[in-house]
């Protein structure tokens, strides 16, 4: 009885079911809508192409044009060191993208520093802000290790001097206007209890104010070299493309867009002083961290925006040019058979899946030189927005 | 307007349904085989472009139809009784694609087959990999099809084929009604073997009367993925690909949906003979889809996403004698959208931005000439408008369906 019923069934009204499904879709319209939810606002002027996604703006610190101007005049500001000998820009040098052109610079104390200066180039988009510690994501907490930090000793602040630091900084009546309007919310910003606080805030918003976004790869204006230059990096000979990824140029890159951190290092086989992968202490990259062996040598790729002007390179400042650097990875890593650190780089078993050898021509070496060169913000480094302000307002630098 | 008319006038129109699904014979191993081969007279994209559907997410083996001649589909099958109860089917066969896409063959099926309980009804139990049963149309091959190109909808919501691990059982056949559920293990688009699988069910029912067939059914499909991408030209490590001198071309955006995916469909077919020499047909399908779940990509950017599709196909045909005349028409509306600081950039990489509000559409005009009882040949215009510009593309195509052993039988639904 129940089969009987069903054999008359509803055949029809569901091909007219059908077929009216159909033509009311036809009423219909297509649509996407996106709600970005503000990520494109900022109360900062950042002066980005359109391309570019917002950095992240830490909730504690927003950024505002009166922090960033407070922070460049701290920047250049000698004062903020023991003996008034190393202000940030002395590492830190505009016309060098802000790095200093020496492989190891000196702290205020005469201590050499391990490292080589990281230019300061859109730190503000860089997941992580030290060559290899994983856990410095911000440049708040970044700046307290030059300021106060004892190994090595760069700026050389410490609970003794910087009682003494701060009131120097208190006597300039320049400051007094300066704190006032970057925090305006606080009643005594440069003499209270957060004055500190406030010193590494408006410094870490001047380096995260440093864009720069306006090269001749940014213009479309490379030469035929350069486009040959461009075609290699990004091709799976050279897989130069993999680290260095991204507008930035670098796969340690953050914005307003992503949601995650992803901690990027890379072990690019430059030394091997033990033959078990060993890289020279104490520069052993993440692993300086986290003491896990398989991040041995691990380093955080450098963008490479404006890196034509940043020699010497490498963690350490020890491969003089960019030649030099290509050549490395063309070999799949460093041969040093002389000198302190001994050893074949290129049998370093923690070395990056991507630094394996590449043939590559004396023109192809020139062309790829070529490309980063095009990578060079001549407005960056000339920007006087970015200088020293106590040229500009009839001071001598203190 | 053209729109409205063209659905219309369909509506008066007629076609012969087809179903892809099959169960051996009593007799012997049955093997059989087919070639579809079509020469066409445009790409979809141009070589070096992706071909992605304005708000939609593509995926699975729905690769772009090139110029030239292709090899659609070509398939070999074997189907045995292993004894009253118990079948066994296996086909090898290749998606076609162009350009090497899904070129190389594979098992599309290799399954097996328990039935029982005859009255009031057989019940199936099939359990291997297999074609799905709950829409007609997706379970169809190209040589079934009056057209040689697969419905939009199939391409856009299922990546064409449906090819899967699964388990099914259904009631069969069995006074014009089927019926069953099947459980997939997510390897066919839209679901992925990250996420947790899919499952459907179904109902159709068959009638006839005199001069009259019809068909009519519906369905529902649930899957789940994650981190699922578009296989077709991302998933893995991607290049950009190599363009000629002058042109230029770009890395395509991988780009990844974790969520559920919620399709419903009902199809109907309903065919009438005039008399001996003439009959007139019609078909059509009708799916809504909805995606609720996330987009992300490698370096770490997400968004939300909240989607509801439909789209559907309307065929009519008329035959005389060994000639079919057939027209079809197919639509597509989208409504998606996109939350979180990403959504802006996701939407673009996806290809889910639909900034112009397209609706993509196609029409299909085809004569198919069935030659001999196992070769076809057919002549096809289509006016394609998936994408921003529209093409109108020429298509000249053969069909060979053939039982390769036992000779002389036709290849029908049996218990």
């Amino acid at each position: 009885m129940f089969v009987k019923k069903l054999r008359a069934g509803p055949v029809w009204p569901a091909l007219l079911l059908c077929v009216s499904a159909l033509l009311s879709g036809c009423l219909e319209s297509s649509s996407t809508t996106v709600d970005d939810q503000g990520a494109r606002v900022s109360s900062f002027d950042w002066g980005l192409p359109e391309s570019i996604p917002l950095p992240r703006e830490p909730e504690d610190n927003p950024m505002t044009e009166a922090k960033f101007q407070l922070g460049r005049h701290l920047f250049y500001d000698r004062r903020l060191s023991t003996n008034s000998t190393v202000s940030c820009a002395g590492c830190h040098q505009q016309d060098k993208a802000f790095s200093d052109g020496v492989a190891r610079p000196f702290g205020a104390t005469g201590e050499q520093h391990p490292r080589n200066s990281q230019p300061l180039v859109n730190v503000a988009w860089a997941s992580t802000v030290t060559w290899g510690n994983p856990s410095l994501g911000t440049i708040e907490r970044q700046i307290l290790l030059p300021l106060f930090g004892d190994d090595p000793v760069e700026h050389g602040l410490n609970e003794a001097n910087s009682e003494q630091v701060l009131r120097s900084l208190q006597a300039d009546p320049t400051y007094g206007p300066l704190f006032q309007a970057a925090f305006p919310e606080q009643n005594d910003p440069m003499f209270g209890d957060l004055a500190w606080d406030n010193v590494v805030k408006a410094l870490a918003s001047f380096v995260r104010g440093l864009v720069s976004f306006d090269s001749k790869f940014d213009r479309g204006e490379l030469s035929a070299s350069a486009q040959r230059g461009e075609r290699l990096f990004n091709s799976e000979r050279l897989e130069c493309f993999h680290c260095h990824a991204g507008y930035n140029f670098s796969d340690a890159t953050v914005d307003r867009l992503t949601t995650f951190n992803q901690l990027m290092f890379h072990n690019t086989g430059l030394y091997n002083v033990d033959g078990m992968g060993g890289y020279p202490e104490p520069n052993t990259g993440r692993h300086e961290v986290t003491g896990d062996p398989d991040h041995m040598g691990q380093f955080r790729a450098p963008t490479l925006r404006n890196i034509a002007l940043t020699a010497p390179y490498n963690h350490d400042g020890s491969v003089e040019t960019l030649e030099g650097v290509i050549r490395n990875y063309a070999a799949g890593g460093r041969v040093l058979t002389t000198g302190p650190n001994p050893g074949d780089g290129r049998m370093n078993p923690f070395k990056d899946g991507f630094i394996t050898s590449f043939a590559i021509s004396e023109q192809e070496i020139d062309d790829v030189v070529a490309f980063l060169e095009s990578l060079t913000d001549e407005s960056f480094i000339t920007n006087p927005r970015f200088s020293n302000p106590w040229n500009s307002i009839g001071q001598e630098t203190p | 307007m053209i729109r409205k008319t063209f659905m219309l006038l369909t509506g008066l129109g007629m076609a012969m349904p087809t179903f892809g699904h099959y169960i051996p014979g009593d007799g012997p191993v049955e093997l059989s085989a087919s070639v579809v081969a079509t020469w066409r007279s445009d790409d979809i994209v141009e070589q070096n472009d992706y071909w992605q559907i304005p708000g939609t997410l593509m995926g699975g083996h729905a690769w772009p139809y090139e110029k030239g001649v292709a090899v659609d589909e070509a398939l070999l099958g074997l189907g045995a009784r292993i004894n009253e109860r118990t079948f066994a089917v296996i086909e090898v066969g290749t998606h076609g694609g162009g350009d090497g896409h899904g070129d190389s063959a594979e098992v599309q099926h290799a399954y097996l087959g328990f039935q029982c309980c005859e009255e009031p009804g057989p019940w199936v139990l099939e359990v291997g990999r297999m074609s799905s049963a709950f829409s007609p149309s997706l379970a169809a091959h190209a040589g079934d099809r009056l057209t040689s190109e697969s419905p939009l909808v199939n391409d856009v919501f299922f990546g064409r084929d449906f090819h899967d691990e699964g388990v099914r059982l259904w009631w069969h056949e069995t006074a014009g009604w089927s019926a069953g559920a099947e459980y997939w293990r997510g390897k066919a688009f839209p679901a992925n073997t990250d996420g947790d699988g899919a499952w459907d069910v179904f109902a159709r029912h068959a009638w006839s009367a005199g001069r009259i067939r019809t068909t009519a059914g519906g369905w529902y499909y649930r899957a789940n993925a994650s981190a699922r991408a578009d296989h077709r030209y991302g998933g893995g490590h991607t290049h950009t690909p190599v363009a000629p001198p002058g042109a230029t071309a770009e890395a395509f955006p991988d780009t990844r949906f974790t969520g559920d995916v919620d399709v419903y469909g009902v199809h109907a077919s309903l065919q009438y003979e005039l008399s001996t020499d003439w009959s007139l047909g019609l078909q059509g399908e009708w799916m809504q889809l909805a995606m609720d779940g996330t987009l992300n990509d490698a370096v770490g950017r997400q968004a939300r996403l909240d989607a509801d599709q439909q789209g559907g196909w309307l065929q009519p045909s008329v035959s005389w004698r060994r000639h079919t005349l057939g027209l079809r028409g197919e639509m597509l509306t989208t409504d998606n959208h996109l939350t979180g600081s990403a959504a802006p950039v996701l939407a673009e990489d996806s290809g889910l931005v639909n900034a112009s509000g397209h609706d993509p559409m196609r029409y299909t005009a085809v004569w198919r000439y069935q030659w001999r009882p196992d070769v076809a040949f057919r002549a096809e215009v289509i006016q394609d408008e998936t994408l921003a510009d529209d093409e109108l593309r020429f298509g000249l195509g053969v069909v060979w369906q053939g039982q390769l052993w036992p000779q002389g039988r036709s290849q029908e639904h049996q218990h």
